[in-house]
């Protein structure tokens, strides 16, 4: 990978935010190259567990980014999301990950220079902690961390 | 597995900061990979051309173009995929131009970062099965909510173009807020004059099924294939047998206010509503009629020399089937009250809104066309018009603009001078928007010919002294307060959505905003589409607008509506989610989080009940598959293997 | 010891300029058996400079104390100068959401600062006191013989959102208290009207203008009398009435009653009592009590 040591996986909704990331580049913005965008129909199809998979796998930050709150192409797509993913984000420092290594956000069509001002900022926010080591028992001391489990429901259904 | 990578150069576009002769070396390196070639411009004919040629050549089955945004040529690609004969759905497009070269500069990191974006194209087209869009019969016929002239022109443009149409009216009467204006801006036409015509043709057109008193109660199923619950709300008359004679409302005891004329003047329980209703039938009000309330009278059963009048009549319930919506529910006038107690809050009589005006003005309004001040019904010398009440008020939480207060303001106030060539009026006013065909030339008609005096700033304080009221406001263009004894005092009101739009929007499934306006699906590109298929808006519904742009969107609305209905058969994206039968536990909690209705139950053979995907419904957005306990619903063309394919492409 | 009286602060208005006002307040309190510690070795309440001096906390720092001294001992302080209560108001919103302001104080006082007392203005104090009912009960419609108006000025509703106390644009939080005297009481449009404030000493022009119109108003709505909880506009409406009327050259009179003096009038005490003679404007009495035994 290049662009530096660190990795970076963007989930983006195709409807809002990877249009968002589409202006910014044809608003030529200039931004840090460590990301990777993976483009989905919406913020609700991000299973927590893929993004846990993808820091198993070796990223060192995810970022989720859909619609703003009421204007999810689903209706209501970005909402379950933003339950999920709290949850998620609340959840990292036990799975031995920064917290910071993990955002979701929520930026629209229109906000090219928002995106751009977000993939910098989470890039500079990385870059200092460096690779994410969880094979030496997490990032943090945590003797009973425990990678994620595959295979059952995401958090957020299991109320 | 045979997969082609095409890199794209989009003239320098690309290739200025992408060496995209190196990325394509670096895909051959990639598994499965046949050939990759670096193309000046792929969209062109010439490069498509190359990419068919190339498919025929390597024999290729899948197909990775690394080029612009695949918001852009998406389609585009999938159509040359079906001209090369490969299915259009096995292309997955790699966004090296928004993505990477536009936005960073040294080349050596831009075509590194490349090269990642191809290898997870490449992983992630691997993992694609093709898929096949499925069809659906269309029901031809169409339904509108709303008989305003939105709901009318939209009717007569669907029916003219062969298709049978039922239009549905909640209140007793088709013609909406525009029957109730006397005149319209900027040609002073006379609105029934030119509206009425309209209403009759509705009630004549032989593909128009007309349901006044009626409400949609439940909306199920999809683009296409609509059924509606419709209440035909019980009125007390048969409307078969009703001539419009009015018999029963001039013998009727009981008095009833009347809604049509915004509460000026009063009318009866039982009654039409203005004279050129269409349909032209009385209705019964129970919650003013006196047989309801006290329980003795009957006379206008006795009186009606057609025998229409019915006190068994029961509501009915009418499900129909529609291909397709048009929502056209109008709006309704902000209610000031609440919200302006410093003008009085209602208290003073000769505070009125301009619709109550509006009434007055009119030949065949209660006041015969006679300017009155309702509280002592003197005619009214000096008249001062507030505009913005209810909108663009920040301070009351609505900041939104009514869009037609200057403008109806200037047409009140070139109308009083008609009607009392002697007033002076006075106009407060935030700013003055008058942008439209021969609008600032009619608002410039007001000032100049009909005399009004116009000042820029909101009123602070309406009080009563003397019989007058004394309007308290302030010239902020000489930065003055100003004081002005008026006679009687029109508010411009602000507009909302009609009540219960919101409802009605949660039945049919579309979003709208706090005052209840429908939200199209595009504000550009969509304006009268929503975001669910088959459902389309016209009118003040949307968002407040004036009569030619509520016409125009009507008949917009009409032509997609056609558009729609013109195939016997619907084309579904296949990119839908999909439910493994063999694995469901049958949770539904799928069917929980699914925004549009799109699982049902179905039991299978060996007794289970498992969830099942109605294709026709699903959008694609996927929600589902994470709701999943056993994670066994994929979606199309988004896969979990996919997905995780694509992401570890570059991180392992 | 927390107790269940209220902690009292009376401002330098109530100890000087709007003596009626204190004493009408402690009758009617007193009246109804309620306890007023009056609040210990009490300070400025920062009124209008404070929270315009330089030092930004001085806003803060002054109704703060008093609000610092009357948490030791009360849990709810009562201020019926409506500026008082405005300062106390704004000191405890900015006490309890901003956590500089809340050190700086602490450091200052040289202890955790207490800022959680609840403040309370008179309407709401009376109203948490005594019902209407009980009110209508006791006034047996004393007052039938008048009309009166609220006046409630700027300083007592405005701003809305640290205040929280009624409505800035149309408040109605006196009228139930007000009907129970058994008067009228007509829609006043101009009971939030500016009374011009403190432009007295500077432009006063503005000031007469400003208070001139509220007291026409008032009589031309018919109105008897203007019931207030604001020494300042006490003072504009009531001992400006006869400046107002020489400069406009007008011979307006309007009563002007503090909140309390009406509410005790109800309830039976004594004009005297209630320092009614302290008014610049006075009430006719006998017309107002005509027919009460």
């Amino acid at each position: 990978m290049s662009g530096g040591d660190i990795k970076l996986v963007g989930f983006l909704c195709n409807w809002c935010s990877y249009a968002g990331a589409d202006m910014a580049g044809t608003s030529r913005m200039a931004q840090p190259a460590e990301m990777r965008i993976v483009r989905l129909p919406c913020t609700g199809r991000v299973n927590p567990l893929l993004v846990l998979k993808a820091f198993q796998e070796g990223a060192d930050g995810v970022l989720v980014s859909g619609c703003h709150p009421g204007d999810c192409h689903y209706n209501e797509g970005n909402y379950y999301a933003h339950r999920r993913l709290e949850l998620l984000s609340r959840m990292m420092a036990v799975y031995g990950i920064e917290p910071e290594r993990f955002r979701y956000t929520w930026i629209s069509a229109s906000e090219g220079a928002r995106w751009a001002e977000t993939v910098t900022g989470f890039t500079e926010t990385i870059r200092p902690l460096g690779r994410l080591n969880l094979a030496g028992g997490g990032a943090r001391d945590d003797d009973h961390h425990q990678g994620p489990a595959a295979g059952s429901a995401s958090p957020a259904e299991k109320r | 597995m045979r997969i082609g990578v095409f890199v794209c150069q989009c003239g320098t576009n690309i290739a200025a900061t992408v060496s995209t002769e190196r990325v394509a070396s670096a895909a051959m390196a990639l598994r499965d990979v046949v050939h990759a070639e670096s193309i000046q411009y792929t969209c062109s004919d010439p490069g498509q051309r190359t990419v068919i040629a190339a498919a025929h050549k390597y024999a290729l089955d899948r197909v990775v173009i690394a080029a612009c945004s695949p918001r852009m040529h998406e389609t585009t690609f999938q159509r040359t995929m079906a001209q090369a004969g490969i299915n259009p759905f096995m292309m997955e497009m790699v966004n090296i131009r928004e993505h990477c070269s536009w936005i960073h500069s040294d080349m050596e990191v831009a075509t590194e970062k490349a090269i990642d974006l191809v290898s997870m194209g490449v992983a992630k087209v691997r993992g694609q099965t093709p898929l096949f869009s499925s069809h659906v019969p269309v029901v031809s016929e169409v339904l509108i909510i709303g008989g305003g002239v939105a709901g009318i022109q939209a009717a007569l443009d669907i029916a003219d173009a062969g298709m049978p149409v039922t239009l549905v009216e909640r209140g007793p009467t088709i013609g909406g807020n525009m029957a109730r204006l006397d005149k319209t801006f900027p040609t002073l036409d006379c609105s029934s004059c030119i509206l009425t015509p309209r209403m009759v043709e509705v009630k004549h057109h032989e593909n128009i099924r007309l349901m006044v008193n009626s409400e949609v109660e439940q909306v199920r199923g999809y683009i296409g294939n609509f059924e509606v619950d419709i209440r035909k709300k019980a009125t007390c008359v048969d409307e078969e047998k009703c001539t419009g004679c009015q018999i029963c409302e001039q013998k009727c005891p009981s008095e009833a206010p009347d809604e049509f004329n915004a509460g000026v003047g009063e009318t009866k329980a039982i009654s039409i509503a203005f004279p050129q209703a269409v349909p032209l039938v009385a209705s019964l009000r129970k919650e003013y009629c006196r047989l309801y309330i006290k329980g003795k009278c009957g006379i206008c059963k006795k009186v009606c020399p057609a025998d229409a009048v019915d006190y068994e009549q029961e509501d009915e319930l009418h499900t129909e089937k529609f291909g397709a919506i048009v929502v056209a529910t109008g709006y309704e006038l902000f209610d000031w009250r609440q919200a302006y107690p410093h003008y009085g809050g209602g208290l003073y009589p000769d505070v009125i809104t301009s619709i109550q005006y509006e009434r007055m003005l009119s030949a065949s309004g209660p006041t015969g066309g006679h300017i009155q001040r309702p509280s002592d019904g003197a005619e009214p010398k000096e008249i001062v018009f507030l505009s913005c009440v209810g909108s663009r008020d920040e301070s009351i939480g609505r900041p939104l603009c009514c869009k037609v207060g200057c403008m109806y303001i200037a047409k009140q106030a070139i109308l009083t001078r008609e009607h009392i060539p002697d007033s002076r009026t006075y106009v407060f006013y935030m700013d003055v928007r008058a942008g439209g065909k021969g609008y600032d030339e009619f608002y410039r008609r007001a000032q100049k010919e009909a005399g009004a005096v116009y000042l820029r700033g909101r009123v602070g304080k309406i009080y009563p002294r003397g019989g007058k009221l004394v309007v308290m406001g302030a010239d902020t263009l000489v930065g003055e307060n100003v004081e002005v004894e008026a006679d009687l005092v029109v508010l411009a009101t602000g507009i909302d959505a009609a009540a219960g739009a919101g409802s009605l929007a949660q039945r049919l499934n579309i979003p709208y905003d706090q005052y209840g306006f429908l939200s199209e699906s595009h504000p550009k590109l969509r304006p009268v589409e929503t975001t669910t298929g088959g459902i389309f808006l016209a009118g003040a519904c949307q968002g407040p607008k004036d009569i030619p742009e509520t016409v125009a969107q009507a008949s917009a609305a009409a032509a997609k509506v056609i558009v729609l209905l013109s195939h016997d058969e619907l084309e579904t994206s296949p990119m839908i989610a999909e439910v493994n039968h063999m694995r469901c536990i049958g949770c539904f909690k799928c069917r929980e989080v699914c925004p549009y209705h799109a699982i049902e139950e179905q039991g299978l053979r060996d007794g289970r009940r498992v969830a099942v995907v109605i294709e026709s419904l699903c959008q694609g957005c996927g929600l589902c598959t994470v709701a999943c306990p056993p994670s066994v619903i994929s979606l199309r063309g988004y896969t979990d293997n996919q997905l995780i394919e694509e992401v570890t492409a570059v991180l392992r | 010891m927390v107790s269940t009286a209220y902690s009292y602060y009376p401002g330098c208005s109530l100890t000087s300029s709007a003596t009626e006002y204190d004493i009408s307040f402690r009758k009617v309190v007193e009246a109804l058996g309620i306890q007023l510690d009056e609040l210990e070795d009490w300070n400025c309440c920062g009124a209008s400079p404070a929270p315009h001096h330089k030092a930004e906390t001085l806003g803060v720092l002054l109704p703060g104390r008093n609000l610092h001294i009357a948490g030791a001992s009360h849990d709810a302080i009562v201020a019926p100068c409506a500026g008082c209560y405005n300062r106390l108001k704004y000191a405890q919103y900015k006490l309890a959401g901003d956590q500089d302001i809340r050190e700086q104080t602490s450091e200052v006082f040289q202890a955790e600062v207490r800022y959680q007392t609840e403040v309370l203005n008179i309407v709401q104090m009376l109203n948490r006191e005594i019902t209407p009912e009980a009110l209508r009960e006791r006034s047996q419609g004393r007052l039938a013989n008048i009309r009166i108006g609220a006046y409630y000025g700027c300083l007592l509703t405005r701003p809305a959102d640290i205040l929280g106390f009624d409505s800035p644009r149309d408040p109605r939080k006196m009228r139930p208290l007000m009907e129970a005297t058994g008067a009228e009481v007509p829609h006043f449009p101009f009971k939030t009207e500016c009374c011009g404030s403190y432009m007295g000493l500077a432009r006063k022009d503005i000031l007469l203008k400003a208070s001139h119109r509220i007291i026409e108003v008032a009589v031309s709505t018919g109105l008897d009398a203007l019931v207030t909880a604001c020494p300042l506009c006490h003072q504009n409406l009531d001992l400006r009435q006869e400046q107002i009327n020489k400069a406009m050259g007008t011979s307006l009179r309007m009563p002007v009653l503090y909140f309390s003096q009406l509410i005790g009038l109800a309830m039976g005490i004594s004009p005297e009592e209630l320092e009614l003679d302290a008014l610049v404007v006075q009430p006719d009495m006998d017309r107002w009590l005509k027919g009460v035994a």
